[in-house]
């Protein structure tokens, strides 16, 4: 029998065989004894790669940002794939002057939650224009897409209800259903026949939740397929198009409407912090459900309100995206451009069909120095590593936007592909 | 032994992590443990199939079906990789129960199970059969190998009070997430802790150990309410 390296018992965790994942759950006697563990490995992984999160930009996040190294201290220019601002609209004057204007207009912050004093009437119209955008009766704000999610699910579901989740469902999806206290089952990724099966199995009320494109892997939803299982079952149908509104379908209002299905979807939720580039979640649909949402979603009115000066921006970004159809040419002719290259270079982007592209590297052990070596040739991304993905389908997760040129994306394929070969993981 | 450990060589030890109903994880624990859960709502059945071939009572088989639950963490001490609450062992020696039984309160199959392990192309499979009738079946793939030594927490409570062992698992180990393995179980007295249709079949982990030494250390005993 041959004997594996041995270590002495009491060891403190090393950073390869420990993940976020081990430091959840444990059981005693004081809530503080995960604090030692963790800050002990912590300690380790953060000069093995984890520096690489939270790295202070230092400039708008545009197609090139200033980004400041964790280790070293320096401040560095990249070629910025990591920012979602889809449509890079977030820095544009129009947005950057409205939102300066409110701040003359109204200060700071909201003062109050929106259920009291914390209304403002930029507030309303943009509410409104969420409404027209989305070709719905009523909208409603959130002060962040998490908020979104969790405070609609709750809102609307209760203990003995069943929310069944696609498995890869945004922390948020999840922490909505948890909250609501319903019966919450998962069906696996993108599957329609799984979902029947789970269906098979629910009495009751039931919410079938699933988001148009999912943030780690960039796919789309099945939509129609998962529209059809869960009218047959009775279930309704909430969709968090939180990367995907102003993007997909004829006028941008998302998947739904990319595949013909608006009318289909009962409930509509997004986020301005993707596409937009701000902050803030929304829910549209009709004026009862909005009425009802509004009385019933804790998160919503148990935080202050979004800045006025938050919603004068977005305000301006929506009235910037109904008017430049162009931007959104532009964005999916990048991620035609990128993703021609990347299959022309032999980089695996798995089953991406959006302007969220996961370069995969597939070796957790490696992500984070061919994310390193990545960034010391100009590129600002991030790895993402389990439990975030499954074990060895580790990767970079790459933001597409109409800001970038033809040249930013050239520049970007060859660093990656070239750090991927040197490296080994392409041929 | 005279460090007061006892030790287990095996050939292959092999894992698979499925989700069930944490209902059902519920069921089957004792108050004081809490299960994982991979999901909320869902958490982990674990079937693992032993190949023995070296210990106190020779070599033999074992197969552990598991809840992964909480494990104790204590200041200063080594934090466990998991932790796990075995429900039922079964082995093919009636030395090797008796042994387990007395020496670490394992809730047993009191009946030899015949345990076939089946090589094919870095996939190994193990079949359990009791009183002639098929009880379960798991297969799982490799991946990359490396050598590791992971420390996990085994709890146990009967009659005599509950416990707590802890494992130092050594060996070269493949673990991997590519759901490229499947659990059969059979309806059969020794999964009736199991709702077997709401077992996702297809296990989210599949964990290869081979050549590679169990050590655990003498057992504590627990105060619980």
């Amino acid at each position: 029998m041959e004997a594996a390296p041995k270590k002495e018992a009491g060891s403190k965790p090393t950073f390869a065989e420990y993940d976020y994942s081990n430091f959840y759950y444990g059981a005693g006697d004081d809530p503080m004894n995960l604090l030692g563990p963790f800050a002990s490995w912590y300690e380790e992984a953060l000069p093995n790669g984890y520096y690489l999160y939270s790295e202070p930009v230092h400039s708008a996040p545009t197609s090139r940002v200033r980004v400041q190294d964790r280790k070293t201290g320096e401040v560095r220019d990249l070629l910025n794939l990591a920012s979602y601002n889809y449509l890079g609209v977030s820095y544009r004057d129009e947005v950057k002057q409205a939102a300066i204007d409110a701040v003359h207009k109204y200060g700071l912050g909201a003062s109050g939650s929106p259920i009291l004093s914390g209304t403002f009437d930029i507030h309303q119209e943009l509410a409104a224009a969420m409404a027209s955008f989305k070709d719905k009766p009523a909208a409603i704000l959130f002060p962040t897409g998490y908020s979104a999610n969790v405070g609609f699910i709750s809102a609307l579901m209760r203990a003995g209800d069943n929310i069944i989740l696609d498995q890869y469902s945004h922390a948020s999806i999840v922490d909505g259903a948890i909250l609501a206290k319903s019966k919450t089952t998962f069906f696996r990724h993108n599957n329609p026949m799984d979902l029947e099966r789970k269906l098979l199995k629910c009495t009751g009320k039931k919410l079938v939740v699933v988001e148009g494109v999912y943030s780690m892997d960039g796919d789309v939803c099945a939509l129609p397929e998962i529209v059809e299982v869960a009218k047959r079952h009775g279930a309704r149908i909430l969709i968090d198009e939180a990367h995907s509104t102003f993007l997909f379908g004829p006028n941008g209002r998302g998947v739904a409407e990319h595949f013909g299905l608006d009318a289909e979807v009962d409930f509509h939720l997004g986020t301005f912090s993707k596409s937009l580039g701000g902050q803030g979640g929304f829910v549209c649909g009709s004026k009862d459900l909005i009425d009802y949402v509004n009385a019933f979603a804790r998160s919503r009115f148990f935080s202050c309100n979004l800045a006025p000066s938050v919603a004068a921006g977005l305000l301006a970004g929506v009235k910037i995206v109904e008017a430049e159809p162009q931007l959104r040419a532009k964005l999916w002719s990048n991620v035609a451009y990128l993703r021609r290259r990347f299959v022309e270079e032999g980089v695996d982007i798995g089953k991406s069909t959006s302007q969220v592209m996961p370069v995969l590297v597939n070796n957790d052990a490696r992500v984070f120095a061919v994310a390193e070596r990545i960034q010391e040739r100009g590129l600002f991304l991030q790895p993402v590593t389990y439990p975030a993905v499954p074990k060895h389908k580790s990767r970079l997760r790459i933001s597409v936007s109409a800001a970038h040129s033809e040249e930013d994306l050239e520049f970007a394929t060859r660093a990656i592909a070239s750090v991927l070969r040197e490296e080994g993981i392409v041929k | 032994m005279t460090d007061g450990k006892t030790r287990y060589g095996y050939k292959n030890a092999i894992s698979g992590f499925f989700e069930f109903p944490t209902d059902n994880a519920r069921r089957i624990l004792p108050s004081h443990l809490e299960p994982v859960e991979v999901h909320h709502g869902t958490s982990i059945f674990a079937m693992t199939a032993f190949d023995f071939d070296e210990s106190m009572v020779g070599s033999y088989g074992e197969v552990v079906m598991a809840v992964i639950v909480a494990p104790i963490v204590k200041a200063g001490e080594r934090l466990p990789k998991s932790a796990m609450y075995p429900y039922q062992v079964a082995v093919t020696s009636k030395a090797a129960r008796d042994h387990a039984i007395e020496r670490w309160h394992l809730p047993h199959w009191m009946e030899d199970v015949e345990l076939q392990f089946v090589a094919d192309k870095g996939r190994l499979t193990a079949r359990v059969r009791a009183g002639g009738d098929p009880v379960a079946e798991l297969s799982i793939s490799d991946h990359s190998w490396a050598p590791v030594s992971h420390l996990y927490q085994s709890f146990m409570k009967d009659d005599k009070g509950a416990f707590q062992a802890n494992i130092l698992m050594e060996g070269g180990q493949s673990e991997h997430e590519e759901e490229l393995g499947k659990v059969v179980l059979y309806d059969h007295p020794f999964n009736k802790d199991l709702v077997i249709s709401e077992v996702y079949d297809v296990p989210f982990r599949e964990l290869w150990m081979k050549e590679g030494r169990q050590t655990f250390d003498p057992l504590i005993t627990l105060q619980t309410v």
